[in-house]
């Protein structure tokens, strides 16, 4: 599990959902949530939250910067990487902390992913969740 | 042959088992359950006669029931009891002897009864005399088997206590162990002879009847 | 309403322990005391129960004093209206299915109650039999038949189904819960099983070293961290495996199992038996139609 420590900004509700808007050290991640206000009390502007996604669901963008449907991107720095026969491992080093990221070892090597390599860390909105 | 020796030890037996029922059962109940300090004090007490000489005991006895004694005297005067050298002297020197033979089963028993059952008991509104009579009793039935033919069987068997608190008066005191005694003291070995094959027997029979029966052989009739 | 607010010193496997609660039950509902063992959760039914006494304590149940110790009030266990299911399920070993209830019966009661007992839990077959001759589930059923005969105002449970195995466990909660709603019963249950008192329990008290720690709904109680995941399932962990890099936890929820990918860092703080939160986005999971 990724676990990120952010404050809540803002927060736009239509009937169960909400979208919520979350600064991390001055990156935003957004993510949405079938919960609002009033149904959890956390949903509180400038709440401290945690932002949690699995290493999984960590998306790996490399070289050019294409127009993509994920609003949540970070840039970072390959910090190690442990090749399995179907996964590997990547630890990315960014300015909000380290995040862990489970591709495959197939792409791994078609993107010749490398330790120190500067790529793109990017999270589907529907898959963070928040904790307090 | 005289039969009442061996009539006069059966009598003996039957008033003392009977007694000693009603008195072990509070007695063991209290002792399986209590709390108390005195607890040891008492336990020992009961299991005195397991290691003292009979005749201690019945010496003992035979001061205290003596009517030129203030305790025997006082028995005298206000219940009319002479206690030595009669047979309610024995049923009460029997009931000593017999003491720890008859409550160490049923102590035994109830203490490896689940003590949940007696507070299932409680909890469902029964009393506690309700509880030991409808639940403790009827779970320790091979306890309570095992006692009454224990303190039976050692009844039949005393001699020491017998002779010195009864001494030997035919028809009153003169129980069968003394008789044995008495026969092979006048050299009259045939007498003393059958008085010990039938004790021997009865006592055999009634030993087997208790393993049988705690031993589940005999489930069928005791249900 | 019941009121319990008790003081007792307890001396347990590790020195001794302050058993202090002070704790308001609602009328109807289904309560559970959830803890460890060893956190006094016994020890409270018990001095409710009147079995055991408390050093200091207040007791009331719909009005009436139980127990009072300023004022030197303590009602004997046969005097408190309780129904009582212990562990070992204490049946009379003397008595049949049947003569267990009879038993129960207060003087002058009516016996039709017995029979309607037997019919909801479904022991009809079984009335004549010895306890000896039960299984462990049956012999639970007959121990809440038991219970129930003389109406009690509280029924208590301790630890009643965990003995059992999960599938036996899952019909007498049923039992229970159908008992419990169709007297309109005040029960409390004890349990460490938190799939068990999840599904079962209106409130939740959670015991930790004799106090109550933490309380609420059992969501809220058992959710430590407030989690957005909208689905969420509590259940056992039976088993941590490694695969390539990262590990897959199964878990037991209910009667089903799940696999579960997690990452070493987690994999690490985890132990066969631990209990946890499974969730997961709403967004995630298919749904498909079974015919």
């Amino acid at each position: 599990m990724n676990i990120l420590k952010g404050k809540i900004k803002t927060i736009k509700s239509s009937g169960s959902l909400s979208l919520v808007t979350i600064d991390i050290q001055g990156i935003f991640f957004s993510t949405i949530i079938l919960e609002t206000p009033s149904t959890a009390s956390y949903l509180i502007p400038e709440n401290q939250i945690k932002v949690i996604f699995k290493e999984t669901e960590v998306i790996i963008g490399k070289d050019i910067e294409h127009a993509i449907s994920i609003q949540n991107k970070i840039a970072g720095k390959i910090l190690e990487i442990k090749k399995g026969d179907l996964l590997s491992k990547l630890t990315i080093e960014t300015r909000i902390g380290r995040l862990i990221a489970v591709i495959t070892s197939d792409i791994l090597y078609q993107l010749q992913l490398e330790i120190n390599e500067n790529i793109i860390a990017m999270v589907k909105t529907t898959e963070i969740m928040l904790s307090e | 042959m005289d039969w009442e020796p061996l009539l006069l030890t059966f009598k003996l037996a039957l008033v003392t088992t009977l007694l000693l029922l009603v008195i072990s059962i509070p007695l063991a109940y209290w002792l399986a359950y209590t709390k108390s300090r005195i607890k040891p004090v008492l336990e020992t007490l009961v299991s005195m006669p397991l290691v003292l000489p009979p005749t201690v005991l019945g010496f003992y006895l035979l001061i205290a029931f003596s009517p030129s004694n203030t305790f025997g005297n006082w028995l005298n005067e206000y219940f009319g009891l002479q206690l030595i050298f009669s047979f309610e002297g024995l049923v009460i020197a029997s009931i000593l002897y017999s003491l720890p033979f008859m409550v160490h089963p049923i102590q035994a028993g109830f203490s490896n009864l689940s003590s949940t059952i007696i507070e299932a008991s409680y909890v469902l509104g029964k009393s506690k005399i309700i509880t030991l009579f409808k639940v403790l009793l009827p779970n320790i039935k091979p306890s309570l088997l095992t006692g009454i033919v224990l303190a039976f069987a050692h009844t039949i068997g005393e001699f020491g206590v017998v002779l010195m608190i009864g001494g030997n008066m035919p028809g009153k005191t003169k129980v069968a162990s003394i008789a044995i005694y008495d026969e092979v003291e006048s050299l009259n070995y045939d007498a003393a002879n059958w008085y010990s094959l039938i004790l021997f027997i009865i006592t055999f029979s009634i030993l087997l009847i208790v393993y049988l029966v705690n031993g589940g052989y005999l489930k069928r009739f005791w249900k | 309403m019941i009121h319990i607010a008790l003081q007792k010193k307890l001396t347990a496997a590790n020195g001794t322990m302050l058993l202090d609660i002070n704790i308001n039950i609602e009328q109807g509902k289904l309560v559970t005391l959830y803890g460890e063992s060893g956190a006094g959760k016994t020890s409270i039914f018990r001095i409710i129960a009147g079995l055991l006494h408390a050093d200091k304590g207040i007791i009331t149940v719909h009005q009436n004093t139980w127990l009072d110790t300023d004022k030197g009030i303590c009602l004997k266990p046969q005097q408190r209206k309780i129904g009582f299911v212990f562990q070992e399920y204490a049946l009379f070993p003397n008595m049949t299915v049947k003569e267990n209830l009879l038993f129960a019966l207060e003087k002058g009661q009516d016996r039709q109650i017995i029979k309607e007992l037997i019919d909801i839990i479904e022991l009809g077959e079984l009335q004549n039999r010895k306890p000896k001759n039960l299984s462990g589930g049956q012999k639970q059923r007959v121990a809440l038949a038991r219970a129930m005969v003389r109406k009690p105002e509280i029924l208590m449970l301790d630890e009643p189904l965990s003995a059992l195995d999960t599938k036996m466990r899952a019909k007498l909660q049923d039992y229970i819960l159908k008992i419990h709603k169709q007297f309109n019963l005040t029960t409390l249950l004890i349990s460490h099983e938190i799939g068990e008192v999840i599904k079962m329990s209106d409130h939740i008290f959670s015991i930790k070293n004799g106090k109550v720690v933490k309380q609420g709904k059992p969501i809220d109680v058992f959710s430590t961290k407030q989690v957005s995941g909208k689905f969420q399932f509590s259940g056992e962990i039976i088993e941590i495996k490694k695969e390539d890099v990262i590990y897959v936890i199964t878990i037991l929820i209910g009667a089903n199992f799940v696999k579960i990918v997690a990452d070493e860092t987690e994999a690490q703080t985890m132990a066969i038996g631990d209990k946890v939160i499974v969730a997961s986005k709403a967004f995630n999971p298919l749904l498909q139609k079974i015919n």
